[in-house]
């Protein structure tokens, strides 16, 4: 019998068991299942189950790990996709009503790579339409409308990562894979209460994933741990010939044990003092108490601030005009009108106006500001910071006007493609979760993987999970 | 030659010449086409832009009319207007700060991870005066994420 609180494990936990056969693949996945068809519909977290394909992959898995054929931490784990991620002969809707009937004849590179580490896909999260490529004003931007966040209905679990978000921290799946662009795996891992990581640009290959912004889009983990995440992250990393924008061989794969931490240079850590204008009331104990905790654990940490700049700017300027361009066809076919969100409706019409000199501008502002980030992190491996300024907002929150606050951070991150992970840290005082963002230079993942882990060494946040009837 | 009172910009040549281009393509003329968009109320950070920037903006949402003329409901034309102001300052700042010919755009292609590191920052960057930052743009709905 597998209760609850196995289903809650982490992937690190459940991979020990499986390992030592006293954990079945098959039953795991049953479990899943079940929780996932009673419960999926309730938050809206799936797109749709492919339970056909998981208990054949669960099956298999089970009889090679019987023969002694373990394939790593990965192998007999059941896992969601987010919807924008190709799956052969399987529905790929992209969150959006124009592609609810599209389906792809072969597996994204991260699908495969899963599949050849033996993890079982249970399957396809639920998504905001369209990644929020054409903007959105509300969490019903979704062709599954609204994800709903398991600590509290009646909020959301932002996006657009929004279904795997939930079932990571459903307790549906032992992990899930989310994409950012700006915020979208940091923000639903932040409101779900999970670990996310959003890594170096380049690392994971995008083929098979729907394109928002060529020069932005990431693939990364959502987990219960940053050592999860880790996992994922090794079976997920490396280049491909299938994606020009992979890094080299030897830069893009990732190899991960806790042992390699033991021999490790101390982190030299900074705190963020200008990450956000403002923080939260009901966030702002939870913030203050991880803020604490983060220099009680590496001693040295020194105040740090972003340099300013149009960074935001520039990064919305690249966004925008790359999806206008990923979702030409959409707009001028006028289809983009079948989009749920008014916003998304139009939006794009705007976007298609942005003059090229601006874009190859922001462009130029981006080389500079890579090179800067560079030397930032002369004086630093990590820098840390609120993952959000609040916890979950309303569902029915109007996203243009109700939740309108700098996000320097956000920017200088996804313009720059630097790795970030981020991890519960407490509660509200509404009993939401709170989230606690590390963030490295390009391609030192392992350094926010070492922070998150080092903090949940030393914390059990990312051990708490909602009460779900 | 010393800029006066009655020169206008390079820039705000191509917005104007834009404009009328806009209106020459339509079936309506740029009056007529002034008169749908002043119909409408004006967006609320339209006051804080410059006029330049309030004609470029204009023109933006001229243009996305006269490519699409029937595609719009009234509402849906005041949201894309609103829109097109909004999208402004973002602009506006990015355009302000100093960027010199030899800095080359961040493209995708060469993740600075793979790049040599430069032995110095960018003798622009260095020198760029906290005076030559533009005001604060309009942010984006930090809540919308992607």
């Amino acid at each position: 019998m597998i209760t609850p609180d196995i289903l809650y494990l982490s992937a690190t936990e459940l991979a020990k068991r499986i390992q030592s056969k006293s954990l079945s693949p098959v039953e795991l996945t049953k479990a899943y299942l079940d929780r996932s068809e009673k419960l999926g519909p309730k938050f809206n977290a799936y797109a749709r189950l492919t339970p056909d394909l998981a208990l054949e992959q669960a099956t298999a898995a089970e009889k090679e790990i019987g023969r002694g054929h373990y394939r790593g931490p990965l192998h007999g784990l059941p896992y969601a996709a987010k919807d924008l991620l190709a799956t052969k002969s399987i529905p790929t809707t992209w969150g959006a009503k124009p592609y609810a009937n599209q389906v792809f004849n072969y597996d994204a590179t991260v699908i495969e790579n899963l599949r050849r580490a033996g993890a079982v896909l249970l399957g396809k999260a639920a998504m905001i339409e369209l990644a929020g490529g054409m903007n959105y004003r509300f969490a019903s931007a979704s062709l599954q409308g609204a994800s709903k966040n398991p600590w509290n209905t009646s909020c959301w679990t932002c996006g657009s990562s929004s279904g795997s978000g939930v079932i990571v921290a459903a307790g549906l799946a032992a992990f899930a894979i989310g994409t950012e662009t700006w915020g979208s795996i940091i923000c639903p891992s932040a409101y779900c209460g999970v670990s996310g990581l959003r890594p170096t640009f380049g690392r994971v290959s995008r083929y098979g994933a729907m394109a928002l912004a060529y020069s932005m889009d990431k693939i990364g983990p959502m987990a219960r741990s940053a050592e999860d995440c880790a996992h994922i992250f090794a079976v997920i990393a490396g280049h491909d010939i299938k994606d020009q924008s992979t890094l080299a061989l030897d830069k893009a794969a990732f190899t991960y044990s806790p042992s390699m931490e033991l021999s490790a240079k101390p982190l030299r850590v900074g705190w963020l003092t200008n990450a956000w204008k403002q923080i939260d009331a009901h966030a702002e104990r939870a913030i203050q108490s991880a803020e604490r905790a983060v220099r009680k654990l590496f001693p040295g940490v020194r105040n740090a601030a972003l340099p300013e700049g149009p960074f935001e700017a520039a990064a919305g300027v690249i966004m925008n005009v790359e999806g206008a361009a990923a979702f030409r066809d959409l707009i001028r076919s006028g289809k983009v009108a079948q989009l749920a969100d008014p916003l998304g409706q139009i939006n794009g019409y705007v976007n298609e106006q942005i003059e090229a000199s601006d874009y190859v501008r922001a462009l130029q502002v981006r080389g500079i500001l890579q090179q800067k980030m560079e030397l930032f992190f002369d004086g630093f491996d990590v820098l840390v910071a609120a993952s959000q300024p609040l916890g979950a907002n309303a569902l029915d929150a109007n996203l243009e006007t109700d939740l309108v606050f700098p996000d320097p951070l956000g920017g200088i991150g996804n313009l720059c493609g630097l790795p970030a992970l981020s991890v519960p840290c407490g509660f509200t005082d509404q009993n939401m979760p709170v989230g606690l963002q590390f963030v490295a230079k390009a391609g030192n993942d392992l350094a926010v993987i070492r922070a998150a882990r080092a903090f949940q060494q030393h914390s059990d946040w990312h051990r708490k999970h909602p009460k779900i009837s | 030659m010393k800029p006066n009172g009655n020169s206008i910009s390079r820039r705000e040549f191509a917005t104007r010449a834009a404009l009328g281009a806009v209106a020459a393509a339509t079936p309506n003329s740029l009056s007529s086409l002034r008169t749908v968009s002043n119909g409408l109320q004006l967006p609320d950070n339209a006051g804080k832009l410059s006029e330049q920037s309030r004609t470029e903006a204009e023109s933006r949402y001229q243009a996305i009319l006269a490519q699409y003329p029937d595609r719009f409901s009234v509402a849906q034309k005041a949201d894309l207007r609103r829109l097109c102001f909004v999208l402004q300052p973002q602009l506006d700042a990015l355009r302000a700060w100093p960027v010199a010919n030899s800095d080359a755009p961040g493209l995708y292609l060469k993740p600075l991870v793979e790049r040599e590191k430069k032995s110095n920052a960018a003798p622009n960057l260095k020198s760029a005066p906290q005076s030559a930052k533009p005001d604060e743009p309009a942010k984006p709905a930090a809540g919308e994420k992607r």
